[in-house]
């Protein structure tokens, strides 16, 4: 028994990971978001090494930052997350002498009223939530603005996100309002849209919404550019409508949260990142967008010109980024709650 | 007709279990990487796991802290349920309570509460954290399997070995231990389950320097699964399926 129990001693101390490296940096960000050729590249270069862990939602990312308080050097929030942890004093400002390549962002990316001037995030991946049409099953010219989500025929073909901001961005755009309204009245006939809309919806689905799009169940809804993408190259029929009311763009951006400690390595990756080269890799690998304008010409031609990937510049005009709503955020949550048990 | 029934109705259980299984299996060797429809046969999602090191390492990390805990939680365990079961003191009935209701309580509750203690006793999370935090998770249930294991004991066998001049440790290591052995092997497989599954105590009790295989694949949520989970999953099924039989096979011998 005593043997034993020396010898589990013995196993956990040995399995025990070893600190050994002088330079490195810890990453927070979601799984696969950040392909492994890109990371041994970076530490091959720099001597840096990275280590990831990963979180599922921002939510979580939010509480284990605000509980754990240090421990991590990169987080990789969404815009309104990035403008709550900006006036909850959670992240550093950058030092942007050590980001000679922040000039590469396309300005359209820069300089978001979630974070003015850039002050705290790096834009890292970008896309679109808007409407998605199989023109197979429902014709060509059947939807062709937020509006028309709301003729009878859509009834009980509809998808719609399972996420509040995201259902309430498309009501606010078909309303003339913007996707980060806060006031009460313009919310209230959100409301009332949605609420002729909620029971003609077959299905609500933020993890994988095209899978009921190529088996037929619904025929036309809103999604995230990500599944369009996949959606469409399975079935060219499916095809994916930037509305003339305008739609929401989401972001994920590079943050420094409070309590970092390596942060020489974290603005090195930053700047890294940055690169024409390494950002036109990772958006060709991930199928995302890049912001990065320079990296533009480095992106094969078909992924370029895939509108879904990257619409035109006049496009993306009539999209906005979610910035955090701040004491609205209760009214539409019991806006979502009413809906959601009717 | 009884009997067919009965069989019927078995096989039905075994397939609802199964099932699941058997489909991602057949998918993990699916050509088409998205949709569900068969686009013929590839082991591509087999080659793609062995070089997605990422993937690989939380693996190995979170057998590790699986066969650890459950090793640790099954030793503990066993001891507290040994204590609660062959004495008698004050606050008895409070600890044997306190293992119930550390069953009951939800993942979430005893996750932060770990994590505020952790960090108010100033630790690093990661290793050592996220090893007491599955300890804590598994040795209740392990505690309750051995004593109810010990309840069913013949309480006259070990008034008889003392009878004739065994101390206190050879009666536990002669006859109690060997009688829970049972209960002992079933308390260490199911921690090492609740270990290997855990995302909510893992995400909070564990830094940033030690990941595990949960966190890695629920995180995928965001972009989608892909095929090569499936195919490590058919990996740590094989290896489960195969620990199982052999634990069998030595249990059998022994007796």
């Amino acid at each position: 028994m005593k043997k034993f129990l020396f010898a589990l001693v013995f196993i956990v101390l040995c399995s025990a990971p070893s600190y050994a490296e002088n330079e490195e940096l810890f990453l927070y960000i979601w799984s696969e978001y950040l392909p492994d050729e890109i990371v041994e590249n970076f530490t091959q270069e720099t001597g840096i090494k990275v280590h990831i862990s990963n979180y599922d939602s921002n939510e979580a990312m939010l509480t284990k930052i605000k509980l754990a308080g240090q421990g991590y050097d990169l987080i990789v929030p969404s815009s309104d997350y990035v403008g709550l942890m900006r006036r909850e004093n959670l992240l550093l400002p950058l030092d942007k002498s050590k980001l000679s390549n922040f000039t590469n962002l396309s300005s359209a990316f820069v300089d978001q009223p979630f974070d003015p001037d850039n002050t705290f995030s790096v834009p890292y991946m970008w896309g679109s939530t808007s409407i998605i049409v199989n023109t197979g099953t429902l014709g060509s010219a059947a939807i062709e603005s937020i509006a028309d989500l709301w003729k009878p025929e859509m009834d009980g073909r509809l998808i719609l996100p399972n996420d509040m901001r995201d259902v309430f961005s498309v009501a606010l755009k078909l309303l003339g309002y913007s996707v980060n309204e806060t006031d009460p009245a313009h919310l209230e006939e959100a409301y009332q849209k949605l609420k002729i809309l909620f029971p003609r919806v077959r299905a609500f689905d933020s993890d994988s919404p095209k899978q009921a799009l190529l088996s037929d169940e619904v025929s036309v809804g809103v999604v995230w550019n990500g599944e369009a993408y996949i959606a469409n190259t399975e079935n060219p029929n499916i095809q994916y409508i930037y509305p003339p009311e305008g739609f929401s763009l989401w972001m994920d951006s590079l943050c420094i949260p409070k309590g970092a400690k390596n942060l020489d390595e974290a603005h090195a990756f930053l700047n890294y990142l940055l690169r024409p080269d390494v950002a036109a890799a990772l958006s060709t690998e991930m199928g995302y967008s890049t912001p990065n304008a320079k990296a533009m010409d480095l992106i094969p031609e078909e992924i370029r010109t895939n509108p879904i990937v990257y619409p035109t510049e006049a496009e993306i005009q009539h999209g906005e980024f979610q910035d955090y709503l701040g004491e609205a955020l209760k009214m539409y949550n019991d806006y979502w709650v009413k809906l959601k048990t009717n | 007709m009884m009997q067919f029934l009965k069989s019927v109705y078995a096989w039905l259980i075994y397939l609802f279990l199964y099932l699941p299984l058997a489909v991602m299996a057949f998918y993990s060797f699916n050509a088409s990487k998205y949709s569900l429809t068969w686009k013929g046969f590839t082991l591509k999602w087999y080659g793609k796991l062995l070089t997605n090191t990422n993937l690989f390492d939380a693996a190995l990390r979170s057998l590790t802290i699986a066969i650890l805990s459950a090793t640790i939680a099954c030793i503990i365990g066993t001891l507290t349920a040994f204590m609660l079961h062959q004495y008698r003191f004050r606050g008895r009935k409070a600890i044997l309570g306190s293992l119930f209701v550390m069953m009951m309580s939800p993942d979430i509750v005893i996750g932060i509460s770990l994590l505020v203690l952790f960090l108010a006793a100033g630790f690093t999370l990661g290793f050592w954290t996220l090893l007491m935090g599955h300890v804590t998770l598994c040795v209740p249930f392990v505690a309750a399997t051995v004593y109810s294991r010990f309840e069913g004991f013949d309480i006259s066998v070990i008034e008889a070995a003392k009878d004739l001049g065994a101390n206190e440790y050879q009666v536990f290591s002669r006859i109690i231990l060997p009688m829970a052995i049972p209960g002992f092997v079933a308390g260490w497989l199911l921690s090492f389950t609740l270990s290997l599954d855990d995302v909510i105590i893992s995400f909070f009790t564990t830094g940033p320097t030690y990941e595990v295989l949960p966190l890695r694949i629920y995180s995928m949520v965001r972009l989608g699964i892909k095929p090569d989970v499936n195919a490590l999953s058919v990996v740590m099924i094989v290896i489960t399926v195969v620990a199982v039989f052999l634990s069998r096979r030595l249990l059998k011998e022994k007796r």
